[in-house]
């Protein structure tokens, strides 16, 4: 069993975000209609249900965190943290550019850095020799630049779904 | 009858029909196997394109589209745990772990001729007992519709996984995103933060697509290897071929599948995001083996997709009989039929004019189409596998922002498809599951508002959701498996506690 | 797709002929707004419009479906983009719902309106056409304390506001039911789950025409030929007439020449019955309306939705 800290601090979210849910739900406005609960009425038997589930999973993983000991934390490689969060944020960036730079650039710059990226943090890109490297980068353009292309021309023209242009 | 039927094979066995069956069902298999992409949009696609057309083969087209897209789901669903649609989330519950064994072929075979069981299952249900079907969904009124939601949400315990407590807490979610939107009944606005295009509520595209494509993404990114890929080339797959024998087999689960997509398909609105799910829990409830299950177990594979095709037929019951389509996709349909001159109702199946056998027989021709293409794309579809990694990665990534972005066109979705697939992620590295969480946001809102309406129809008189027998019916049933799910998993919690005081 | 499966298909009804062009405009294809999903009335008519318009300007017409917030997100899109005559919209009285609910930054002044090119009424219908056989009995019925339920499609919607202007108009008692969608209510109805439904005659033209529902009044002001059997409230003493309609419009200031072409490609459409059939079919009739007259209808119904939804605040 690996001791992970995110375990017990998600629940604690779930119990925060529960309470938080509650009070919002309670200042939901209502309108009177003959038998009907009010609108506010789930949202808080749903907040209130989490918030009462969720304290005892809190407490169940946090007694397993504590008795996992204390041979180091271990929420993962760090590599596998920079390649999730390289993955989340060029995500990011592709959803702000997406409309504004229009379907093939924002793709083909997307695919382009994932691909890349995903050889930097990777490590992979250390081992390579110059040749290699240019080879890979090469590739990935060429890659990102096709598959752009080839989908933009596939969904607009064969499939007709409007994308940016 | 005979007659009918003769007429309408003279209808469908004309060259131009059978090649628009054929071109309607392959446009259905591309679009259903990309995520994201979903039937309603390709019959949307092809509505204007029948126009010119007789209405049988221009019908014949669009039933096509959605036989197809009904058994395509299942590909990206074993192969990359990614399912397009609601209905291929049970999927991937048993699909992926077989492909992950090394036996993509055998799933995707199997997955196949389920899906062609199920679907002309359901197409000589359809002929036969369309009438007596649709006037039973008739009967489902407020009452029924929240008992029913309510049976569904019991199978939330069967799809929970490692705990069940967690398994709630998911469902529960899904149930509270459902709510934000203008309140159906009294229509307030709850959680919108003056965000237009959150009025209507959370789309269920971005937020299936967020949770199982986005987080399966993020999940292999963490655990993006390079070195492994030296090891996966060793990795072998195997032969991909349709299964006949293996699936008629497990034909308990066949038939459940079938049953199952054929009695909850009809029902509009509800039925066909919940039937597969129905049919994988009652499969595993009563079989021999029901720890098999979620580690790439064949029954699993067999009663999802035999329910899926099903359920289509099911879904076109209330479309033809009495003009009710179920889903976007039906309705869709619909909107073809009327505009060629077809009025669905009971009457159409009076009609001696032989569309509506033409129509029956179109479906039964859309499957035999689905089969052969199908078979003869499965080693092609499984060759994504052999993708590297990072370009299979971004690839997904790309299809999964033109599926979110294409139907509705709101840059808004593509930020709640991300925000989903970083929750995703998180719930399943925890052990809450994701299946549950739409589960509750597709069954949420229907447990809700039938509850109020049916309040507020029967003035606040609780006592109807208790006298009326089909949602008494659906109220028992559910009580009796909760408490079945509840007696299961106190006595499998006995057995290891008392041979190692560890627990798992 | 639609090339390569025309060529596919013997039917070969598509000849994409050019008709002769005076101005410049369409140089490349147009963008027309539905704001709604796949599947609904505006998404139909206008994909049933698609070929017609693609044969009368010789160019593509590009069906964005932008949906969200009951066609608040497409329509305050099409509001914002360029007066260019490449973004039309799939116009419809829900717009003007919209307006009215004033949950919106746009009105309907921020729109050249193009055409109006089909309509339906609002039609009130029963399941049980022995307990109700008119308007008149249905309106009785709640005289002593009881209510009817009225099933509805979407609370707030303009159906919604309908039931509230007939309940108003007719001084009848209705528990009105907001359901999430046309067929929903249908079928609420057919189960006799609901006493009646307010719904568009489109809607409801299937489930009339199997006489699973009856309909007691409608909302024109004169019979239709669609519906030739559902009497007008007019008719049975009440001063209402409510239509929904589907039309074309384009962002506040398109040049004057294209919206002629756009006029004259759907006077064109109109005039050789291309569309009078698809019209019919799909339960609603052609009611062409271009220019002043135009304009006038769109002001007078917008202010019959704002008195409406008024009551529905109410």
């Amino acid at each position: 069993m690996q001791r992970d800290i995110g375990k017990p601090l998600f629940d604690l979210l779930l119990v925060v975000a529960s309470a938080a849910a509650f009070a919002v739900s309670m200042t939901l406005p209502n309108i009177e209609i003959v038998g009907d609960l009010s609108p506010a009425f789930f949202p808080m038997l749903i907040s209130a249900l989490v918030f009462l589930f969720a304290v005892p999973c809190l407490i169940k993983d946090f007694r397993e965190w504590q008795a996992a000991g204390t041979d180091g934390e271990r929420t993962g490689a760090p590599r596998g943290v920079a390649q999730w969060l390289l993955i989340v944020a060029l995500a990011l960036v592709y959803i702000l550019i997406f409309e504004r730079l229009g379907y093939i650039v924002s793709t083909a710059i997307f695919v382009f850095a994932c691909v890349v990226g995903l050889l930097l943090t990777g490590g992979t890109w250390r081992e390579l020799t110059n040749a290699r490297r240019a080879k890979s980068l090469a590739g990935a353009a060429v890659f990102a630049a096709v598959l752009a292309v080839v989908i933009f021309y596939v969904f607009t023209e064969l499939f007709e779904i409007p994308l940016p242009g | 009858m005979i007659a009918g039927y003769l007429d309408g094979l003279g209808m469908v066995l004309q060259f131009g029909t059978l090649l628009a069956i054929a071109g309607g069902t392959l446009l259905g298999i591309i679009m259903g196997a990309l995520p994201g992409l979903t039937s309603a949009m390709a019959v949307a696609l092809l509505l204007p394109v029948t126009f010119g057309m007789p209405p049988v083969m221009g019908i014949g087209m669009m039933l096509g589209a959605l036989c197809g897209a009904g058994a395509s789901g299942s590909i990206p669903a074993i192969l990359l745990n990614i399912p397009g649609t609601p209905s291929s989330v049970a999927t991937t519950f048993d699909g992926f772990p077989m492909a992950q064994k090394g036996e993509a072929g055998r799933a995707l075979g199997l997955s196949i001729v389920a899906s062609f069981f199920g679907g002309v299952a359901s197409m000589v249900i359809l002929s036969l007992l369309a009438p007596p079907i649709a006037d039973f969904a008739l009967r489902f009124g407020a009452a029924e519709y929240f008992s029913l939601s309510v049976f569904g949400l019991v199978i939330i315990a069967s799809v929970a996984g490692k705990s069940l407590l967690k398994g709630l807490i998911a469902g529960l979610l899904g149930f509270f995103v459902s709510t934000i939107g203008t309140d159906p009944i009294t229509g307030v606005d709850r959680f919108t933060f003056g965000e237009l295009s959150l009025l209507t509520g959370i789309n269920l595209l971005p937020a299936l697509i967020g949770l199982f494509a986005v987080s399966q993404v993020l999940k292999d990114a963490f655990e993006y290897d390079p070195n492994q890929r030296l090891k996966d080339s060793g990795h072998r797959i195997d032969v991909a071929r349709p299964r006949f024998m293996e699936t008629l087999r497990n034909w308990r689960a066949l038939l459940a599948g079938i049953l199952s997509g054929s009695v909850v398909g009809p029902v509009p609105g509800a039925g066909g995001s919940i039937a597969s799910l129905v049919a994988y829990d009652q499969t595993r409830r009563f079989s021999k083996h029901p720890e098999k299950f979620g580690t790439g177990h064949a029954p699993g594979i067999v009663s999802v997709e035999s329910a899926n095709n099903a359920l289509l037929g099911g879904a076109l019951i209330p479309t033809l009989a009495l003009g009710i389509p179920g889903e976007a996709a039906t309705a869709v349909l619909l909107g073809g039929l009327m505009i060629q001159g077809v009025t669905p109702g009971p009457m159409l199946f009076d009609d001696q004019s032989g569309i509506v056998y033409g129509i029956f027989l179109a479906y039964l021709v859309a499957n035999i189409f689905m089969l052969l293409i199908m078979c003869l794309g499965i080693k092609l579809f499984i060759r994504v596998l052999m993708v590297p990694r990072k370009q299979l990665l971004s690839a997904i990534l790309v299809l999964c922002f033109i599926g979110v972005y294409g139907v509705d066109g709101d840059v808004f979705n593509l930020y709640l498809m991300l925000g989903f697939g970083i929750l995703g992620y998180f719930l399943n590295r925890y052990d809450f599951g994701t299946a549950p969480v739409i589960l509750g946001l597709i069954l949420g809102p229907i447990a809700e508002s039938n509850l109020r309406r049916g309040l507020q129809a029967f003035e606040g008189d609780w006592t109807p959701f208790f006298t009326r027998p089909i949602s008494l019916t659906f109220l028992v049933i559910a009580v009796g498996l909760l408490a079945l799910t509840l007696w299961q998993n106190y006595r499998t919690r006995r057995v290891p506690a008392t041979s190692s005081e560890k627990g798992e | 797709m639609k090339k390569l499966l025309s060529t596919l298909t013997v039917a070969a009804t598509m000849v994409l002929g050019s008709s002769a062009m005076a101005a410049d405009y369409p140089t490349k294809s147009v963008d027309m707004i539905v704001p709604f999903s796949a599947g609904g009335g505006n998404d139909t008519f206008v994909r049933a419009l698609q070929p017609l318009l693609e044969k009368q300007l010789g160019q593509d017409l590009v069906i964005r479906n932008i949906a969200g917030g009951g066609g608040a997100v497409g329509t305050s899109r099409v509001a914002a983009s360029n007066a260019d005559g490449y973004t039309m919209l799939a116009a419809s009285n829900a717009m003007l719902t919209l307006e009215a609910m004033g949950n919106v930054a746009f009105t309907h002044d921020d729109f050249d309106f193009i055409a109006k090119v089909i309509e339906e009424p609002y039609v009130i219908a029963v399941g049980d056409n022995d307990k109700y056989t008119d308007l008149a009995s249905l309106v009785e019925a709640t005289k002593d304390g009881t209510r009817v339920r009225v099933g509805v499609s979407g609370v707030g919607s303009s159906a919604h506001i309908a039931a509230v202007a007939m309940q108003n108009r007719t001084g009848a008692n209705f528990n009105i039911i907001p359901y999430p969608g046309g067929s929903e209510t249908i079928s609420a109805a057919m189960g006799n789950h609901v006493d009646a439904v307010v719904l568009g005659g489109s809607e409801l033209r299937s489930a009339l025409e199997s006489g699973r529902l009856t309909g007691l009044a409608m909302s024109y002001a004169e019979r239709s030929d669609s519906l030739p059997d559902v009497p007008t409230f007019q008719e049975a003493g009440y001063d209402l007439t409510l239509t929904v309609w589907r039309g074309i419009a384009a962002p506040k200031g398109i040049p004057e020449e294209v919206e002629q072409q756009w006029v004259e490609a759907i006077q064109q459409i109109v005039a050789d019955g291309s569309y009078e059939e698809t019209a019919a079919n799909l339960g609603t009739q052609l009611s062409p309306l271009y220019g002043d007259e135009l304009d006038t209808f769109i002001d007078n119904s917008a202010d019959v939705m704002r008195e409406a939804a008024g009551d529905l605040a109410k």
